[in-house]
């Protein structure tokens, strides 16, 4: 403890290079932390995802819809339990940069099978009961303020919705029981839409609950079936794969991410090592000086990996804290639709802080290394 | 007996596979006590001497005691301990920490003891009085002229209570005043604290203060003068 101070000392000797030390480790944590949430919130939606839950597309894209005819081909399936679909509707909420998502469901059928959508009966009730009713998520109605009763207009944003403005009446502000579901979507009535839809009757895709997760494939299979050769072919895939599907639409993420990360971080540590060896190497009378003194070898190299540590610490604890204060879903408001819902938790500050110890060390190892090396005789010649 | 026994030492560096010897069986003996002085032309091995007194080089042969030790025989690691227990070294140009307050140049080697932050305390701001400048004591070092660095110097040399305090040229950067200053200081801590002292010098003024002057030359001593202080 009473080398804290010698330490501390050392590292405020140039502040400007100290600082600019502490914000690389800094700006490397918090990309590490960011990135890190985000992989793990599509993780999570994906773990999250049921089992008993697969998903119909049109086989072409997913912004293609089909018609809802195909319902009832899809109830004759052998082991379909339940069904029901949706339609993306990509309105604009006053501005197109306050981004969330909005789908037009089958109401009854929909809350039926994600039960993830927690509402109390009342509100469940009431939005059934208004065809221009919708749900919010919590987390949207904190980030707009908005409470039960408040009038949304939405401006079309898909032209086969056509031009006039949709206004909502909202029935009810859900929270959400697991990951698959986020706080930051709106559902309102597939009818609602519909009625005012270029071209009727069409669904984005379906969602069907089946009886045993692992007849999955081939009920999936038996589906796809039903509509080969038809100009409505389909893709039937499980939810997960659904999810992780969406997620490869960005390209390989974990890949793309990681390799960011661990750049960042390579980057940083060559930064940080190179420049505790610098501050190493205009020490060198300094620390032979110590070492005359009497200071050990050992004692040396702990003082100079101390600071390297210190450093790479506090740049680990801006960087983690400011991650923890910035990328959280309240501040961000990207989530919503596929985006899952992430945030930088307490588990990504604790890798974070590990990392920057970890970069301490790496890089202080070789400027320890020197300083306790150091011949002393030659050290002091050197200057004197 | 003799503080410092050395026998027989040689020293001699190698470059570019050239060895160059420095120091050729150098044999001296230091009473508790003494106050010497060690002289020569530069390159003459002086300051080499006292490295090897103090333990910071090696010697290529021959044999160092200092005290019940012989400390050539010693790792780096025993080495460095006896070295904070038993030398105070006082360098040419001060060499304190740019970044520490006086007080706490003077500290820096009773952080390797197990003494208390006030024992410390007590022990920094005796040192510092003894030379004179316990008012300094929040001062750093670009804040002090030259002579009181050295003065600084002095305190963290003896703060921790040497066996031997040894100056490689303590006035060679001073000023004639400063310089007095810090060689009647030597002085006092020779014949007031006891302090056995070995200084190597160029200045003769310098040398007049010592007790007793060795003359080294090539490597080589060849004259002892007892100067009778």
């Amino acid at each position: 403890m009473k080398f804290l101070g010698l330490v501390l000392k050392s590292a405020r000797r140039s502040r400007r290079r100290t600082f600019l030390t502490v914000l690389s480790v800094a700006i490397a944590v918090f990309l590490f932390a960011s990135l890190r949430a985000v992989l793990d919130g599509f993780n999570a939606a994906a773990e999250a995802s049921s089992s008993t839950r697969i998903m119909t597309l049109r086989s072409t894209s997913m912004i293609f819809s089909m018609p809802t005819s195909h319902a009832d081909a899809i109830r004759t399936v052998n082991g379909v339990r339940d069904l029901t679909w949706a339609n993306w509707f990509g309105g604009i909420y006053k501005d197109p940069k306050n981004f969330f998502a909005q789908f037009a469901i089958e109401p009854e059928s929909y809350l039926r099978m994600y039960p993830e959508i927690v509402l109390a009966p009342e509100a469940r009730r009431a939005f059934l009961e208004d065809r221009t009713g919708c749900v919010v998520g919590d987390g949207l109605a904190k980030r707009f303020g908005w409470t039960v009763g408040d009038r949304v207009v939405l401006q079309v944003g898909i032209p086969t919705y056509g031009s006039q403005d949709f206004t909502f009446t909202i029935r009810g502000i859900y929270r959400t029981s697991g990951a698959a579901i986020d706080n930051q979507s709106m559902f309102f009535q597939w009818k609602f839409a519909d009625e005012r839809s270029l071209v009727k009757g069409q669904a984005g895709w379906y969602v069907t609950q089946i009886a045993n997760p692992d007849q999955a494939a081939e009920v999936a299979l038996a589906i796809d079936q039903k509509f080969a050769n038809s100009p409505y072919e389909t893709k039937t895939d499980t939810e997960k794969a659904f999810q992780s599907s969406f997620v490869s639409m960005f390209g390989n993420l974990n890949l793309l991410l990681g390799s960011i990360a661990v750049a960042v971080v390579i980057t940083t540590l060559f930064v940080a090592g190179n420049t505790m060896a610098m501050s190493v190497r205009e020490r060198t009378t300094e620390i032979a000086v110590m070492r005359t003194l009497g200071f050990p070898a050992k004692t040396m190299f702990f003082l100079v990996g101390g600071e390297g540590i210190l450093m790479a610490l506090l740049g680990g604890a801006v960087g983690a804290g400011l991650a923890r204060l910035i990328v959280n879903p309240d501040v961000l408001h990207v989530a919503g639709g596929f985006i899952p819902e992430f945030g930088v938790n307490n588990a990504h500050v604790a890798t974070g802080l590990a990392l920057s110890v970890f970069i301490g060390v790496v890089a202080g190892v070789i400027p320890a290394t020197m300083a306790s090396r150091l011949k002393i005789v030659d050290a002091l010649r050197r200057v004197a | 007996m003799a503080l410092i026994e050395l026998r027989d030492v040689t020293k001699s560096y190698k470059r570019d596979q050239i060895e160059i010897p420095v120091l050729e069986r150098v044999s001296i003996s230091v009473p508790e006590g003494d106050f010497l002085g060690l002289m020569g032309p530069s390159g003459s091995g002086k300051s080499t001497l006292l490295n090897l007194l103090a333990g910071i080089d090696r010697p290529s042969r021959g044999s160092i005691r200092i005290g019940d030790t012989e400390i050539s025989s010693l790792s780096e690691s025993v080495l460095a301990g006896w070295r904070a227990r038993h030398i105070g070294f006082i360098f040419q140009l001060y060499n304190l920490i740019p970044v520490l307050t006086a007080f706490e140049n003077v500290e820096l080697p009773l952080l390797l003891t197990s003494l208390s932050k006030k024992q410390r305390h007590y022990h920094v701001m005796t040192a510092l009085s003894i030379v004179g400048i316990e008012d300094r004591a929040r001062h750093y070092p670009r804040q002090l002229s030259g002579g009181q660095e050295q003065r600084v110097a002095i305190a963290r040399a003896v703060v921790a209570d040497p066996t031997l305090l040894l100056a490689d040229e303590p006035t060679g950067d001073l000023d004639a005043k400063s310089a007095g200053e810090v060689l009647t200081l030597l002085q006092r801590l020779n014949r007031e604290f006891k302090k056995t002292i070995v200084m190597v010098t160029h200045d003769p003024h310098a040398a007049e203060r010592a007790s007793r002057l060795l003359h080294l030359e090539k490597g080589t001593l060849v004259e002892q003068v007892t100067v009778g202080a």
